[in-house]
């Protein structure tokens, strides 16, 4: 690698607009058609509806595309906030950004929410949300610099391709003295030849010296990055303190702050251990539970699981302070020092591996058959390196290899490589195919929806077949929870605004563990209390983990376990005291529905957002194959004889599967049905005008989307 | 003895994590106990012998991702 060239083409000083409870009222917009750079104010009223983060990202979205714009046009526009609350050093959770685009894999808005200091100190800089649209025609970089007050564009040149040699390259660049200051966003080279990139997010650890990342993983807004040509936005701001948030009332917010903290570092060691172990303990535990994906999502578990979670992570992992914000109690963003990959072009050499993390290792483990802990540790490393999703990545590579077991496709189709489940070299090699954009792997990259209909078109692959076995929805690759016995699951993936990630909603446990919500009715108010609270953390600049994954010793005493209802109290306290605005927990859920439901009438706008689009494959429902059925062939003959009253003595196999289908599919549409109506949707799925008014989003515009689909 | 919750609870022979949780209140939220640092799902509950001296902890409501 030679020397790095930055020319500087634009660069504006700014008055630097200081943040007042928790907001600066401002936005930056970058137009890369014109290398315009643009401050607007944020208006009271936009404020008050909109509250912050993936709210802000979603209006200004709004007013930037219209209901024909796709992912690769110049008005798509990629948002990152971080919200009212982020940049709160010591509060668990306490830095996340959140980043929406059009969604290459959905044609939709999606939203990815992160780690990492760029959020806080973009804000701290003097912009609550930044706007990226137009299209660059040269390979640039963006800096915000909240030190020198400054705002600058440069072309590129010689920068290394990779996220993690080029996160490192310009944090140094920008302070190579203080580069704690500096925080980058980037994309690489799978981004640019897949339409599930991710964006990796940035913080120098201060205690490895090194630097580290995040990823905004999911529905490929690294792909709209790597489109516009962007190859980095940067970061750079000083010293935080609680005082930089400028809460309205400091005492409050160091007095909750000081209590959820001290909470967590107390039960944290007796509960989940996350920093120790992060998330890989759900690992073990979805495999007792029947609900680890194995195999494209075909079984729950597999006996070799053991080696690929927390009791082996645990004694890899290096050891020191992980949080992704400063402060952070809960820590969970372990890392691997020293790692060798035995591929690709850091084949030999020592890196450091940011995860992985429960979704990695079951996507791009179990649900592959791949049961090394090594080789998904590979696949992370050079998933985040190119920018690629690991969750779309595992997820498309199950369905490929149930494709390639199943003779739907050949050798022939995927120069020459066996993708039989397990062919861990391979998959590799497919991953590395996706970074160069050639051969099988860019086919692979292209997402499950797309796969679909070129193995059918082109392989002549069974299309049926394909439509039930490819898990994703919406066009979005499945996130890594096997729901085939939870109803309240299969609707938190299908009805989920962007597509099956559980970030809306985790009812797995509730609902087929504990049958806390038997009835219909139950699951509706779960799926909309659910996604309602979830939504709140991406208004707000906030991480959900210390919310349910931590929690009072006294929480099981409570009638509703699940809400984790001290912690509910303790972030209507935490808004309180950074905005000023007296908040109880009931206001949390007012201010998130009507952010959600402006994102599902979004949807519309783009031609989506109906009842035929919260399908889900049947492999999320229930056994597509004889095979399946009979993996868990007990339970499910005991549903059909006690459950729906049939005689099943005389069925063959493939009858009690078809039986058991009948009766699934039409329980998720009765679920859609209750949905529905508890948030106020007609039967089609779309938000009546009695629930746009209650919600205050019945603005002129939305009400011509709604009125275009029928409802006025 | 054996350790719950950081509580001395009497244990007994052919004590397993099934009959263990029926002893004690509100425990119908368990699905995930630590064993002496090893995972114990609730599949597992009702054939999973408790030895003496050992120390666990009721794992909350497992929240997922």
């Amino acid at each position: 690698m030679g020397q790095i060239h930055l020319k500087e083409i634009k660069s504006i000083s700014y008055e630097k607009s200081e943040v007042k409870k928790g907001y600066t009222d401002q936005s930056l917009r970058i137009n890369l058609d014109s290398n315009d750079i643009i401050i607007n104010p944020i208006e009271d009223k936009i404020k008050d509806k909109f509250i912050g983060g993936k709210g802000y990202d979603l209006w200004l979205m709004w007013n930037n595309v219209n209901g024909d714009t796709k992912w690769n046009d110049p008005e798509n526009t990629v948002c990152i906030s971080s919200g009212p609350l982020g940049g709160t050093p010591g509060y668990p959770g306490g830095g996340k950004s959140i980043v929406t685009a059009i969604s290459p894999l959905t044609g939709a808005p999606i939203d990815s929410n992160v780690g990492g200091y760029f959020g806080p100190y973009k804000k701290f800089s003097g912009f609550d949300v930044i706007q990226i649209d137009g299209k660059s025609n040269k390979d640039i970089v963006i800096l915000i610099d909240g030190i020198e007050n400054t705002i600058k564009l440069f072309n590129v040149k010689n920068l290394p391709e990779d996220s993690y040699e080029l996160s490192d390259v310009l944090t140094r660049h920008f302070d190579e003295t203080k580069p704690v200051n500096v925080s980058v966003v980037t994309a690489g080279p799978g981004a640019e030849h897949t339409y599930f990139g991710c964006l990796n997010f940035s913080w120098w650890d201060a205690g490895r010296k090194m630097v580290r990342y995040k990823q905004a993983g999911r529905g490929g807004i690294g792909t709209v990055f790597a489109n516009k040509k962007v190859k980095a936005v940067v970061a750079r701001y000083g010293a935080v303190s609680m005082k930089t948030n400028s809460p309205a009332d400091l005492t409050a917010l160091k007095a909750v702050t000081k209590t959820h903290a001290k909470e967590i570092h107390t039960l944290d060691p007796k509960q989940n251990r996350m920093a120790v172990v992060g998330t890989t303990h759900l690992v073990p535990i979805m495999n007792d539970h029947d609900c680890l994906p194995v195999h494209n999502f075909k079984f729950g578990s597999h006996p070799e699981s053991k080696v690929i979670g927390e009791e082996v992570y645990e004694h890899i992992f290096d050891k020191g302070f992980d949080g992704c914000w400063k402060g952070c109690a809960v820590a969970c963003a372990h890392g691997v020092k020293d790692f060798s990959p035995f591929t690709g072009p850091y084949r030999g050499k020592k890196v450091f591996v940011d995860g992985p993390e429960y979704e990695t290792v079951a996507g791009c483990g179990s649900n592959l058959g791949i049961f090394d802990a090594q080789t998904i540790l590979e696949i992370n490393f050079y998933c985040d390196a190119y920018g690629l999703d690991t969750i779309s990545v595992g997820t498309s590579l199950g369905f490929v290899m149930e494709c390639f077991e199943n003779h739907q496709i050949t050798i022939d189709h995927t120069g020459g490589m066996d993708l039989s489940f397990g062919s861990r070299f391979n998959a590799l090699e497919i991953i590395h195919q996706m970074a160069r954009g050639e051969g099988f792997g860019s086919i692979v990259g292209k997402g499950i929806r797309k796969m679909k209909a070129i193995f059918a078109k082109d392989f002549g692959a069974n299309a049926a077949f394909m439509q039930d076995i490819g898990m994703e929805s919406k066009g979005l690759e499945f996130s890594e929870y096997i729901t085939k016995e939870s109803l309240a699951q299969q609707g938190g993936y299908g009805l989920a605004l962007k597509g099956p990630q559980h970030d809306e909603a985790w009812l797995i446990f509730l609902d087929m563990v504990h049958n806390f919500m038997p009835t219909f009715a139950n699951k509706a108010e779960a799926l909309h209390w659910f996604p309602m609270f979830r939504t709140w953390f991406a208004l707000c600049g906030l991480c959900k983990l210390p919310w349910n994954d931590i929690v009072p010793e006294d929480n099981k005493n409570n009638p509703e376990p699940a809400k984790v209802v001290k912690h509910v109290g303790w972030y209507a306290d935490f808004f309180s005291a950074v905005t000023g605005r007296k908040t109880g927990p009931e206001d949390l859920i007012s201010m998130s529905e009507a952010v959600y439901n402006f994102q599902r009438i979004f949807n519309l706008k783009m031609g989506y957002g109906t009842r035929e689009h919260d399908t889900v494959p049947y492999r999320a429902v229930g056994p597509v194959t004889v095979e399946e059925y009979k993996s868990r062939q007990k339970r499910y003959d005991d549903q059909l004889i006690e459950k729906y009253n049939l005689d099943i003595s005389d069925m063959t196999s493939e009858e009690k599967v078809a039986s058991l289908r009948q009766k699934r599919e039409e329980q998720y549409e009765v679920l859609k049905d209750a949905v529905y109506e508890r948030r106020g949707w007609t039967q089609n799925g779309i938000p009546t005008i009695e629930t746009v008014k209650r919600l205050g989003i019945d603005f002129p515009e939305v009400l011509e989307v709604l009125k275009k689909n029928g409802v006025e | 003895m054996i350790e719950v919750d950081e509580k001395q609870i009497e244990w007994s022979e052919n004590m397993t994590i099934a009959s263990l949780l029926e002893t004690l209140d509100n425990s119908e939220f368990c699905s995930v106990v630590r064993i002496n640092g090893k995972l114990f799902s609730s599949p597992l509950f009702a054939e999973t012998m408790i030895s003496d001296n050992s120390k666990i902890q009721l794992l909350p409501l497992v929240a997922g991702g």
